[in-house]
């Protein structure tokens, strides 16, 4: 696809010279190709097929089992490979549409050329749309410029997943990266945009400790829930009560992100938990409302909310549910419709739908009774249990649901409570059960009422924090930025989050959380009864604890590692992409981790992350996205060039992140492999021996004694071994027969591939 | 025959061989050239019975004299029980590794012929092995596992009884012996 440069030029306000523009404005799909093709040369794409066959198309179905191919000539490689691109463009498309759909109602409501402000703390306001397009935006219309890039570009990779179309799996990796670069910059953009327009809190670190948990909610008010991404329609509720003096008498809360979203529009919204809540608390039947915006929403809403006896508006055109469109009536003849003649309705109009919401909770919550269910009743719902355990079968997360319910029915408590702290209440186990026992009511018998607290999202890391912290990030004094995202498809519950992050913060790396992972963090009390986002300071800081926000604010975790490149390193960023991502590969010790992704979206994110050179280590549910990116540390190709010499160094260098995606399946073992994977090429001795003495420490305490066996990989001499371990390590280097090496003076990959990146900028 | 858990039910059409008796599953290890055992870490935060599953897959190792590739956080519990791992490879690294035929193994004697499987969790291990049916034809796997693996080349029977499943053990202990 060639590009008209005068009209790129126009499209990012070439004229505009904050910086001068870089080598890759509005980069096509081949645009940074050579970038992704030199990751995937050491990051080797890894296959791990969910399914033999291939039904995309008439000719098929196609066995593509070890090595046939399809009738139109694809290998299981590929179709893996294409397979993963679809799914980074569903997750792509639902953060662009997202995106798209804040971006034109906050435009309609405020105009185009309302000022993007973030504060005084942030000036670099969104160092990706910066560094991917070369726009620095300035107004919210600029905003609707971002999302029309990313929709050019995602028509494109769509297109490629056609029958017949690309033909090799490393150039659908390249789509797939390109899909997840995509995909940050739709969520800056579609953050940028509700920051702007809803002033959400910017420029702050400590934002308000919001309340957390199904027990903070107050039953004895009408209760309004709000589930989903896109909190425009529950903000208009919350704008609704507050210009009607009614905030202290309705209750509103969310699951999943939208919680977070009105959490930052209003700070007594509660959060009832992550997205593997759902299905549990609309069966409590406590929710009088519940609104529908879009993504991760079950998709059996309507059935639930008729079953919990729950009044249903649904408001985007993502999810319509087949319902009524009412977007046209007047408010006081929908409010009949719902409370009278009992219909669920769809309300397209975000503003009318917040109205409805309160009014309607309002008017039916008094005729109705919201409890829990007893002990006593559950045990007699779970005495039909005939021990069969048809529902273990079917549980997609492994848990011997069966004998729980029977050992509840002989009144046992504790296994199936702790049972439900492992479960997604995705109900998989009750549709099996021959004798119809409702397992996951029978849980709210069990499940904890208490209440916890959530920091509520902060938006961007602030440029003062990056000037703060620049240094000893990239030294490796700081040991490592963990960044704990996506969703709730947890192997054993919230508390490996809360473990993992705690562990984290203790050795004062910086922990930031977003989505349901923040959630889950909060769920946790320790022995003095705090959580996580009681215990630790809020800044982006040597031992913060911090939550950016909702998923889209991801972003905000990626525009951190920029800011460290751009303001810290003082780094060209305009249009600059490989030079930046480049110096956050080699220099920059940021490891995401995404423990319970399930999603297409986190699928494209940390696809994003990676492309970014961020490496993600993901829970065992994820090694069903089918592929990963992983090295052999002693055989794969780890030359580089020293940026200062512009040499290539010959001598082996270490595996720096070693892995860029990797699924690793315990806690204890990824904690350990986080601590390595933030170790960089670029760490000073002292840095280094910082983050080794991690490794070292966390690998005894969770892998026994001895070192890791790949230990003297990162030693490149003596000054790099840490003071505590000194002798132990050194011997045992003797004994393997260790030699020192040079460390690399500016280690980087630009020219070691073609590339129109320069080299200068680095320096 | 259908998995135990549903997630893992085959979508395709080369599904496992189903060894029922021990006597066979010993014969098929004897048979290979450079066996390796991956544990995962079932084994070590289960009991069968009253003994730790861990030391049901030591005695199988040592009466077959499998080289080991204890993966999660497995090579704790080994080292506290004295035991050493060949190899301490988490479970995706070593099925990376194993996928190359020229991969010299954790024993640097060649790559392995014949890969076991006991302990990993149920859904990652079978992803695993679809990896390994895929993209390794230079090696065979089985799975000891009593929930049954489609996607090895040769898997048990769902196993539902502790006491079978530990008859199996035994069998098979014996049967390596011989
Ligand atoms: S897309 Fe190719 S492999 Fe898939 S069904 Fe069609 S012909 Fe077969
Ligand atoms: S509801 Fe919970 S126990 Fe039931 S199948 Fe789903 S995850 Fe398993
Ligand atoms: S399927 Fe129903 S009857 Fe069978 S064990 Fe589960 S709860 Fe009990």
């Amino acid at each position: 696809m060639s590009k008209n440069k005068e009209e790129t030029l126009k499209i990012i306000k070439g004229e505009d010279a904050w910086e001068p523009v870089g080598p890759t404005p509005l980069p096509d799909i081949t645009d940074l190709r050579n970038w992704s093709m030199r990751l995937l040369k050491t990051y080797k794409p890894f296959y791990a097929p969910f399914c033999d066959l291939c039904c995309n198309c008439t000719y098929g179905k196609c066995d593509l089992t070890a090595g046939k191919k399809g009738a139109c000539g694809i290998d299981i490689a590929t179709h893996q490979a294409r397979w993963v691109l679809m799914q980074c463009c569903m997750g792509l498309s639902a953060h662009g549409a997202h995106g798209r759909h804040l971006i034109d109602y906050l435009i309609n409501k405020h105009g185009k050329d309302y000022k993007i402000d973030l504060g005084l703390q942030v000036d670099v306001e969104a160092p990706i749309i910066r560094t991917v397009m070369g726009l620095k935006p300035e107004i919210l219309g600029d905003l609707r410029t971002v999302i029309e890039y990313v929709e050019r570009g995602l028509i494109h990779l769509v297109s490629s997943t056609h029958t017949g179309q690309e033909g090799h799996y490393l150039d659908f990796e390249n789509k797939s990266l390109h899909a997840g670069m995509l995909d940050l910059l739709a969520m800056e953009a579609a953050d940028i945009a509700q920051i702007a327009g809803y002033n959400y809190p910017t420029s702050i670190a400590d934002t308000p400790l919001v309340e957390l948990g199904w027990g903070a909610i107050d039953k004895t008010k009408p209760v309004i829930l709000a589930i989903g991404h896109n909190a425009a329609p529950i903000n208009a509720t919350i704008d609704y009560l507050q210009n009607n003096n009614l905030e202290d008498k309705v209750e509103v809360c969310g699951i999943c992100c939208t919680a977070h979203d009105v959490t930052r529009r209003s700070d007594r919204a509660k959060v009832v938990g992550h997205l593997a809540r759902q299905l549990f608390f609309i069966r409590c039947g406590i929710a009088d409302v519940i609104i529908t915006d879009e993504q991760c929403v079950r998709t059996d809403v309507p059935e639930e909310a008729t079953r919990a006896g729950a009044s249903l508006i649904a408001t985007s055109d993502k999810i319509c549910y087949g319902l009524e469109d009412v977007t046209e009536k007047e408010i006081d003849e929908i409010v009949k419709m719902i409370t009278e003649e009992k219909k669920q309705v769809l309300i397209l109009d975000p503003d009318k739908a917040g109205e409805v919401a309160a009014r309607v909770a309002i008017a039916i919550a008094p005729g109705r009774k919201k409890e829990f269910i007893n002990e006593k009743t559950a045990m007699k719902l779970a005495k039909e249990c005939n021990g069969c355990n048809l529902c273990s079968e079917a549980c997609p997360n492994l848990l011997s649901v069966g004998k729980s319910v029977k050992e509840f029915a002989d009144g046992e408590v504790d296994k199936l409570s702790e049972t439900f702290k492992l479960c997604f209440t995705c109900g998989k186990c009750e549709q099996k059960c021959p004798k119809n026992i409702p397992i996951i009511k029978i849980m709210q018998a069990v499940a904890t009422k208490e209440t916890y607290k959530m920091r509520s999202g902060r938006g961007p890391i602030h440029d003062v924090e990056i000037r703060q912290v620049g240094s000893p990030i990239v030294l490796g004094t700081i040991p490592g930025i963990v960044a704990f995202v996506g969703c709730s498809n947890y192997p054993k519950g919230d508390k490996e989050i809360a473990e993992m992050m705690d562990e984290f913060a203790r050795r004062k790396y910086i922990v930031v959380a977003s989505g349901c992972a923040a959630m889950a963090a909060g769920m946790v009390k320790d022995k003095e009864g705090k959580t996580i986002w009681e215990k630790y300071p809020p800044g982006f800081e040597a031992g913060g604890v911090l939550n950016v926000g909702s998923c889209v604010a991801n972003s905000h975790i990626a525009g951190a590692a920029i800011k460290v490149a751009n303001i810290f390193a003082k780094l060209p960023g305009r249009a600059n992409y490989e030079c930046i991502a480049d110096y956050i590969l080699n220099r920059v010790g940021a490891c995401g981790v995404a423990w319970g992704a399930y999603s297409q979206k986190a699928l494209a994110i940390g696809t994003g992350f990676n492309r970014w050179g961020v490496p993600v280590v993901l829970g065992p549910h994820s090694a069903k996205y089918k592929r990963l990116y992983l090295s052999r540390k002693e055989e794969d190709d780890w030359n580089i060039m020293d940026g200062r010499t512009e040499k290539m160094m010959d001598e082996y260098v270490e595996p720096a992140p070693e892995h860029l995606a990797i699924v690793i399946e315990s806690k204890e073992r990824a904690i350990v492999s986080i601590a390595k994977y933030c170790i960089r090429r670029n760490d000073t001795p002292v840095g280094r021996q910082i983050k080794l003495n991690h490794y070292i420490a966390l690998y005894k305490k969770y892998m026994g004694e001895g070192f890791p066996d790949d230990l003297h990989l990162f030693i490149r001499k003596p000054t790099d071994v840490p003071m505590f371990f000194k002798r132990e390590v050194m011997d045992y280097l003797k004994k393997i027969g260790w030699k020192p090496r040079q460390q690399v003076g500016l280690p980087t990959l630009i020219n070691t591939y073609p590339t129109k990146a320069n080299i200068a900028d680095i320096k | 025959m259908k998995p135990y858990w549903d997630v893992n039910v085959l979508t395709g059409t080369k599904t496992a061989k189903i060894v029922e008796d021990p006597v066979q599953w010993a014969s098929i290890i004897k048979k290979s050239i450079r066996p390796l055992y991956i544990l995962g870490p079932d084994t070590v935060d289960r009991n069968i019975g009253d003994k730790l599953f861990l030391e049901y897959c030591l005695d199988v190792a040592k009466a077959g004299n499998l080289p080991i590739c204890a993966t999660a956080h497995v090579r704790k519990k080994m080292s506290e029980m004295g035991v050493e791992t060949d190899s301490a490879y988490d479970i995706i690294e070593i099925i990376n590794h194993l996928k190359d035929p020229e991969w010299q193994g954790v024993r640097k004697e060649g790559n392995h012929d014949l890969i076991m499987f006991t302990g990993v969790r149920c859904d990652l291990a079978e992803r695993g092995l679809a990896t390994l049916k895929h993209f390794a034809p230079h090696l065979k796997t089985m799975a000891l596992c009593r929930f049954s693996h489609p996607n090895a080349d040769f898997a048990l029977p769902v196993i539902r009884k502790d006491t079978k499943w530990q008859e199996y053990f035994d069998g098979l202990v014996a049967n390596l012996i011989n």
